[in-house]
C-alpha cells in the first residue's frame, strides 16, 4: 500500500510540472505582458510618465528575461515555498492567497459536506422507495440539478433572497465585520452569507451523488445476499444500512476525487458572479491582467487539490474494500 | 426417448404456426432503436432536441423580429400578454394583443407598459416583417407569426435597448447549440484516433499516451477554459471567436474519450475479425479505422452525447462572463450576460428566460445520452 502511494506521489510530480508549465505558458502567449498593459492603462488616464519607466518595471519584475528562464527560476523558488510576487499589488503571492484561503476552504468544505450529507440519504431513500412519488420527485430534482448551471442558480437565489429579505447577499460578510476577529457574531454573519453560495454549488453536487447512490443501491438490492438476509429475518434497517449501503459505498468513494474537483471548479464562476473573497475570483483578475505568478500559482494549487483528491479516493477505496489490491 | 418424441409431436403445430407467421429479422440498429424507444425520457429528450435544432435552423422564419431589429420606443418592455377575450368580454377565436403605450410610473420613476384596450392586433400567421436568410438558400420576409406593423408582439419581453428577447433566443440557439457540437466533433476525432492507435499498438507508445491523458484529466477544467478564453484576441471576427471557443471547449475533453476507446480496442484487438483482417494482409491503418472504429462507434456516440451538455454549459459560462462569444454574435450566454446584476433582474426578470432554454437543452441531452447508453448494447436485458 505504502509503495502504491509512493508511486502515485512520484507520478504527481511530472503532472504538476506540466500544469505549472501550461499555466505559466498561457500567460506568455499574448504579445503584451503585465507592464505593457499597466503602462497603457496609466496612459489612458493621462499618466504618460509611466512610458519611460516601463523598462525599469520590466527589469524589476524580471520580465525582460526570456520566458523559459523565468519559468525555471519560478519552479525553483516554488519548491522552496516562494511563489513569486503578485505584480498588481506588489505583495508575495503566498500572502495574497493565504488571505483568501480560509474563506475558500470554508465555503468549499461546507458545500462538500452538504452535497454528501444530503445526497447520500436522499439517494438511499430514492432507491428503497423506487418508483414512489418521492423517488420520482427526487429523480426530477436530480436531472434539473445536473442541468442547471450553478452560477445561474446563484443569481436566482440572490434575487429570491433579495425579494424575501431586502438584503443583497454578495460577498461573504457584512461590511462591519471585515477585518474583525472571528467571534460568534462574525461566524453567524458569515453563515448568513455563505448559505447562498454553498446551496448554489452544492445543488449540482447533491444531485450527482444522489443519482450515483440510487443506482448503486438498486444494483445491490437486487443481489441474492439481500434475499438471504431477508429470509433470515433481519430488520430492514439493518439490511439497508449495515449490508447493502456498505457495498454500495464503493463507487461513491471512487467518485470522491471527481466531486471534489467539481466543487472547486464549480466555485470558479459562482464566486466571480457572487463576488466571493475566494482564490477563484482573483484567478480571473490575475489572468486578465497577466499577473503571471499569481495566476499560475492558483492554477497549480487547484490542480494539487484535484490530484490529491483522486489519490485519497483511491486509497480510501483500497481501505474500505480489502478485495482491491494495488500492485 | 419416447418422451421427447411425444413432446416434439406436441410442439409440431406450434412450430408450424411460428414458421407460418412472417418472421421479422431485426438488424442491430433496429434492436437499438427498439431499446431506445422504450426509454420514455430519452424519447422526450430526442423530441425536444429535434424541435430545438429545427427552430435554430429556421430561426429567421419562426422569430417574429430580426436579430438586430430594435424597437426604440419599447426598451425594457415586459412580455406581451396574449388575449382571447377582449375588454368587452367577447371571445375571439384568433388570439390577439393590445397596443402598448409606455408611461412613467409616478412612484418609482420607471417606465412601465400599459395595454391600450381600444386597439386590438390579432396574431396572424405568415406575416411580412424583417427580411432574413436561412442557410444562404432561402431568402424571404415572411414570418411564421406576428402582428401588423404598429402592434408589437414581444413573447418574452425586450432587453434594455428594445430588442425582442424571444427572437434573440432563437438566433442565439444557432450558436449555443452548435458550438458544443463542433467542439465534440473535434474532441471525437482526436480522442478516437489517439485511443485506437494507442490501444492497437500498445507498448511504450500506449504507456506514454496514457500518462499524458492522466495529466490532462488532472487539469482544472473551468480555470483553464477561463485562461484560454482570455487569450482570444479582441480584434478577431465573430466567426473566428466562435471556432476559437469550440477549440477551447474541446481541449480537455478528448482525454476521457481516448481512454474509453482504448479500453474497447484492447479487448477487440485479439478478436477473430481483427485476426482475419490481418491475415488478409490489411494494413494497420485499415484494420484500425475500417474494422475497429465501427465497432467502437456506438460507445463513442454515447460519450459524445454526454459530453455536449458540459460544452454548452462551458460556452454559456464563458459568454456570461464576457469571455466567450461576443456581440454582435448572439448566444444564450451573451443574452444572460445582460442579466448579471441583481438590480437589472429585479426590474426585468424576463431577461433570465434564456436560462430555461439552457437547462432544457442540457437535461434533454442527458436523457438522450442515458437512453443511448442502454441502447448501445441492445442484447443486454
Amino acid at each position: 500500500m505504502l509503495r502504491y502511494i509512493g508511486k502515485r506521489l512520484a507520478l504527481m510530480v511530472p503532472t504538476l510540472l506540466l500544469i505549472m508549465a501550461v499555466g505559466f505558458g498561457i500567460m506568455q502567449l499574448p504579445a503584451t505582458d503585465f507592464v505593457d498593459q499597466y503602462v497603457l492603462q496609466q496612459a489612458a488616464i493621462g499618466n504618460t510618465g509611466m512610458m519611460d519607466q516601463a523598462e525599469n518595471l520590466k527589469t524589476q519584475f524580471g520580465l525582460n528575461r526570456p520566458a523559459p528562464e523565468r519559468f525555471v527560476l519560478w519552479v525553483g523558488n516554488f519548491v522552496r515555498g516562494d511563489f513569486g510576487i503578485s505584480f498588481s499589488d506588489l505583495r508575495p503571492v503566498g500572502a495574497v492567497i493565504m488571505e483568501r484561503l480560509p474563506m475558500t476552504l470554508a465555503v468549499s468544505f461546507l458545500a462538500f459536506i452538504v452535497s454528501w450529507g444530503v445526497g447520500i440519504p436522499l439517494g438511499v431513500y430514492s432507491a428503497t422507495h423506487q418508483y414512489s412519488a418521492g423517488d420520482v420527485g427526487l429523480t426530477i430534482f436530480a436531472f434539473v440539478g445536473v442541468g442547471i448551471p450553478d452560477f445561474l442558480l446563484a443569481i436566482v437565489l440572490l434575487v429570491l433572497a433579495f425579494s424575501a429579505t431586502g438584503n443583497v447577499f454578495l460577498g461573504l460578510s457584512s461590511p462591519e465585520f471585515v477585518n474583525q476577529p472571528w467571534t460568534l457574531a462574525k461566524i453567524l454573519d458569515f453563515l448568513s452569507y455563505a448559505w447562498l453560495s454553498v446551496l448554489a454549488v452544492a445543488f449540482t453536487g447533491t444531485a450527482l451523488i444522489m443519482r450515483v447512490t440510487r443506482n448503486n443501491m438498486l444494483e445491490e438490492l437486487g443481489k441474492n445476499y439481500v434475499v438471504t438476509l431477508r429470509a433470515k429475518g433481519l430488520p430492514e434497517r439493518v439490511i439497508i444500512w449495515k449490508h447493502v449501503f456498505r457495498n454500495a459505498l464503493h463507487p461513491l468513494v471512487s467518485i470522491f476525487g471527481q466531486v471534489l474537483a467539481f466543487l472547486i471548479n464549480g466555485f470558479a464562476i459562482t464566486s466571480i458572479v457572487l463576488n466571493l473573497p475566494t482564490i477563484q475570483t482573483i484567478y480571473l483578475q490575475a489572468t486578465l491582467r497577466q499577473d503571471v505568478f499569481l495566476a499560475s500559482t492558483i492554477l497549480v494549487m487547484i490542480a494539487i487539490t484535484v490530484v490529491v483528491g483522486n489519490l485519497i479516493s483511491d486509497v480510501l477505496l483500497a481501505w474500505i474494500d480489502p478485495r482491491i489490491r494495488y500492485e | 426417448m419416447s418422451d421427447t418424441r411425444a413432446l416434439a409431436a406436441d410442439l409440431e403445430p406450434e412450430i408450424e404456426t411460428l414458421s407460418a407467421r412472417p418472421t421479422a429479422i431485426l438488424s442491430v440498429r433496429q434492436l437499438m432503436w427498439r431499446k431506445f424507444r422504450r426509454n420514455r425520457l430519452a424519447v422526450f429528450g430526442l423530441v425536444v432536441l429535434t424541435v430545438m435544432y429545427i427552430l435554430a435552423v429556421l430561426a429567421g422564419f419562426v422569430a417574429p423580429y430580426g436579430v438586430r431589429e430594435t424597437h426604440q420606443q419599447f426598451p425594457r418592455t415586459s412580455p406581451t400578454a396574449i388575449h382571447f377575450v377582449d375588454a368587452d368580454g367577447q371571445f375571439h377565436f384568433q388570439p390577439f394583443v393590445y397596443a402598448i403605450t409606455r408611461a412613467m410610473d409616478p412612484k418609482t420613476f420607471t417606465m412601465t407598459s400599459i395595454e391600450d384596450t381600444s386597439v386590438r392586433y390579432p396574431i396572424e400567421l405568415f406575416i411580412r416583417g424583417a427580411p432574413y436568410n436561412i442557410l444562404g438558400i432561402w431568402k424571404s420576409d415572411v414570418h411564421l407569426f406576428g402582428v401588423e406593423a404598429p402592434g408589437k408582439l414581444f413573447l418574452l419581453g425586450t432587453d434594455t435597448t428594445g430588442r425582442d428577447l424571444f427572437s434573440r433566443i432563437l438566433y442565439g440557439s444557432q450558436v449555443s447549440l452548435t458550438v458544443g457540437l463542433f467542439g465534440v466533433i473535434l474532441a471525437l476525432v482526436i480522442g478516437a484516433s489517439v485511443g485506437i492507435i494507442s490501444g492497437y499498438y500498445g507498448g511504450w507508445f500506449d504507456e506514454i499516451v496514457q500518462r499524458i491523458i492522466e495529466m490532462t484529466l488532472a487539469f482544472p477544467q473551468i480555470p483553464l477554459w477561463l485562461a484560454l478564453a482570455t487569450l482570444v484576441p479582441p480584434t478577431w471576427s465573430s466567426v473566428q471567436v466562435y471556432f476559437a471557443i469550440s477549440i477551447v471547449l474541446s481541449i480537455l475533453s478528448w482525454g476521457a474519450l481516448a481512454r474509453q476507446v482504448r479500453a474497447m480496442v484492447l479487448s477487440l484487438r485479439t478478436s477473430d475479425f481483427v485476426r482475419a483482417a490481418s491475415y488478409a494482409n490489411a494494413s494497420p491503418p485499415r484494420i484500425m479505422f475500417r474494422h475497429l472504429l465501427p465497432s467502437t462507434m456506438s460507445h463513442i456516440l454515447v460519450i459524445a452525447t454526454l459530453t455536449i451538455p458540459s460544452m454548452i454549459l462551458g460556452e454559456t459560462a464563458l459568454s456570461f462572463l464576457g469571455l466567450g462569444i461576443k456581440a454582435p454574435m448572439t448566444s444564450w450566454g451573451v443574452l444572460l450576460n445582460e442579466a448579471q446584476s441583481v438590480q437589472v433582474i429585479l426590474q426585468l426578470p424576463w431577461l433570465l428566460s434564456p436560462a430555461a432554454f439552457v437547462v432544457l437543452t442540457i437535461i434533454s441531452f442527458n436523457f438522450v445520452g442515458d437512453g443511448l447508453r442502454d441502447a448501445a448494447d441492445p442484447f443486454s436485458r
